[in-house]
């Protein structure tokens, strides 16, 4: 199932032209025309990695469902039987896509830069699963040249060796190891429907408390109730958050903005940051602001919802991924078409959440 | 002048169907060993060792009438160690080794006793010695420190891309051959076991290329007989973290000859 074909991607006026990549036995090195720089693997300590899980990446929902029925057996016969066939696009897909898309105009920008995404399959599947996976990301044309298969194996060690920025699966036990171990993690939803996002600006959102910053503030909340909360930031005002398990991301993305700004592109910079927080501008959100500030990191959008649901503004907004640590929001998010992902961090997931008060009150923190 | 001994302590395997391996001495037995005692202390093949037997035992449990078993011999490589016959006898008994021939061999003529019993993947913790069994013929695999950690309960063996993308680099026809004959063995002793618990694991590191490359491996590998468990493509990434998290029992890539560190 060799596919060669020559995709266009237009951006700022600029034609790349890239070939696809073909499969297997022909010459696996993308070739280019002179004028785009070649494109090869960056080095793991100069280049954000960004680990997925192939659930996340792919659709895989049928054999999934083979695998619970049926067990280990049938569902690797049935991948090997159908290693030619590709798998369809999973929630992680678009942002993938939208990751290549600013490493293309961040290498038009710095040819000889090696700081740009690097995607990395980690799997828990056999290699037997493994053509099957190398085939669709040929035939999908991701620019993906490093992947873990571990067979089984836990992939929180793999994770650390290579120096992963973010991991994203479906596995929630996974990805709680991973944010133990320090590394940013979230489990990633498939919405029901997906909205359509931008194919050329990167778009990330991110919940506030539990994070980007720690869940200090929701303890207080969970504790001893909302007045309390509103009493405590505004006492703080000043004194910064501590950082949550996505800032390290956040910054990570600031860096690569700033590059852009550096040539000039900083009102269509092709990487936006979104603030959705159930924080309210005029009590809490201050603290929020000047947190941020203080740690040197910038956000382009704050959005202080005073309680109300985030779903609509996401769906606003497209953005091709959003982070929260409560599952009430995620799943409001999905329900209205964003990728939406859960980071399961802080006192959120140890206490059941208080949605009766969220009926009552006007504002709640979330 | 080679003498074969037989260790009547173990049961001697089938000569047509076993899979022969030969540890060196300076292996099984460590650089201590030179004191003067009579019982050695266990080198760092031990974790080999008993994982090779732990194969066996498993084969064994599920077909006890099973004849394609690992057959290790026990191989002297110089004069010195030639003379110590007995106390290597003795200490093999001692520690219990499942090691069913002693190869007493000199320098000269140990690569021709590896010929002749039909070794085909010789142990030693001698870069030159590995070098020099590959160019006869004989596939080698290189034990050293790393080797201890290894776990007991399943063999790893670690793939390289070399070995099958260029199978020639360094090694000879002969050597080719007896390689893929080794990894069809492999690979029929593996597909004995289903995907979980299983006392073999296969694993593919590919350093350098992309994923395409990797793809031409595991299909090389595939068409040899042997089905790959865990595939790591590094696209350049050092390999030492990778290596330390896998612990193999040993590389084969180059034609089965160096464990690089």
């Amino acid at each position: 199932m060799s596919r060669s074909s020559i995709q266009t991607l237009t951006i700022s006026g600029q034609d790349v032209v890239k070939n696809g990549s073909q499969n297997s036995s022909e010459d696996a090195k993308a070739l280019l025309k002179p004028s785009t720089p070649s494109k090869k693997t960056p080095k793991p300590e100069n280049s954000i990695t960004i680990a997925v899980s192939s659930r996340v990446l792919f659709n895989m929902d049928k054999e999934q469902q083979i695998f619970e029925q049926q067990g280990m057996e049938e569902y690797i016969k049935y991948q090997v039987a159908h290693e030619t066939e590709p798998f369809s696009p999973g929630p992680a897909f678009s942002f993938v896509k939208a990751l290549e898309a600013v490493n293309t105009q961040l290498r038009d920008l710095y040819p000889e830069s090696e700081e740009l995404f690097d995607v990395v399959l980690i799997t828990n599947n056999h290699a037997y699963v493994g053509l099957r996976l190398i085939n669709t990301i040929n035939h999908h044309q991701l620019f993906i040249e490093r992947f873990c298969m571990t067979g089984g194996n836990s992939p929180i060690g793999y994770l650390k060796a290579y120096n992963t920025n973010l991991y994203l699966s479906s596995d929630p036990v996974k990805v709680h190891e991973a944010l133990e171990q320090g590394i940013a993690a979230a489990t990633m939803f498939t919405p029901e429907k997906m909205t359509e996002v931008s194919e050329t600006q990167l778009r990330v959102a991110f919940d506030g408390d539990a994070v980007l910053f720690s869940d200090e503030s929701e303890q207080i909340y969970k504790a001893h109730g909302l007045d309390k909360f509103f009493e405590h930031e505004k006492a703080h005002e000043n004194k910064p958050l501590d950082h949550g398990p996505l800032k390290g991301f956040l910054e990570v993305l600031g860096k690569l903005q700033k590059r852009f700004y550096a040539k000039g592109q900083r009102m269509d910079c092709p990487i936006r940051t979104y603030l959705v927080t159930a924080r309210s501008a005029a009590s809490s959100g201050a603290r929020a602001l000047k947190t941020l500030r203080s740690w040197g990191l910038e956000i382009d959008e704050a959005l202080f919802l005073a309680g109300a649901p985030k779903g609509p503004i996401l769906e606003k907004i497209r953005p091709h991924i959003f982070f929260d640590d409560q599952m009430f929001h995620v799943e409001g998010a999905a329900e209205m078409g964003t990728v939406a992902c859960h980071v399961p961090y802080g006192i959120a997931q140890r206490v059941p959440e208080r949605k009766g008060l969220k009926d009552k009150e006007i504002s709640s923190i979330k | 002048m080679v003498s074969t001994v037989t260790n009547s302590d173990v049961k001697q395997k089938d000569v047509d169907q076993a899979v022969v391996v030969a540890v060196t001495f300076a292996a099984v037995f460590g650089p201590e060993a030179e004191d003067g005692s009579t019982v050695y202390r266990l080198g760092v093949a031990l974790p080999l060792l008993q994982v090779l037997q732990r194969v066996n035992e498993r084969l064994l449990e599920k077909n006890p009438a099973e004849h394609q078993l690992f057959d290790v011999i026990l191989i002297t490589t110089d004069s010195w160690q030639q003379q110590q016959n007995s106390s290597i006898i003795n200490s093999t008994r001692h520690h219990g080794l499942e090691i069913s021939r002693f190869c007493f061999s000199t320098e000269d003529n140990y690569i021709e006793s590896l010929v002749q019993n039909n070794v085909q993947l010789f142990f030693t913790t001698d870069g030159n010695e590995a070098l020099q069994a590959t160019h006869q013929g004989v596939p080698s695999a290189l034990l050293d420190k790393n080797s201890v950690s290894c776990p007991s309960e399943q063999l790893r063996v670690l793939f390289c891309e070399k070995a099958i993308i260029q199978p020639n680099m360094g090694s000879t026809e002969a050597s080719k051959k007896s390689a893929q004959n080794f990894l069809a063995h492999l690979g029929q002793m593996r597909q004995k076991f289903g995907v979980f618990d299983s006392p073999l694991c296969f694993t593919l590191v590919t350093s350098h290329g992309g994923k395409d490359s990797c793809c031409c491996a595991l299909k090389s590998l595939r068409s040899l007989g042997v089905s790959v468990d865990e595939a790591y493509c590094l696209g350049g990434a050092p390999r030492g973290p990778i290596l330390s998290l896998l612990r193999p029992h040993f590389l084969l890539s180059d034609g089965f000859s160096l464990l690089e560190g």
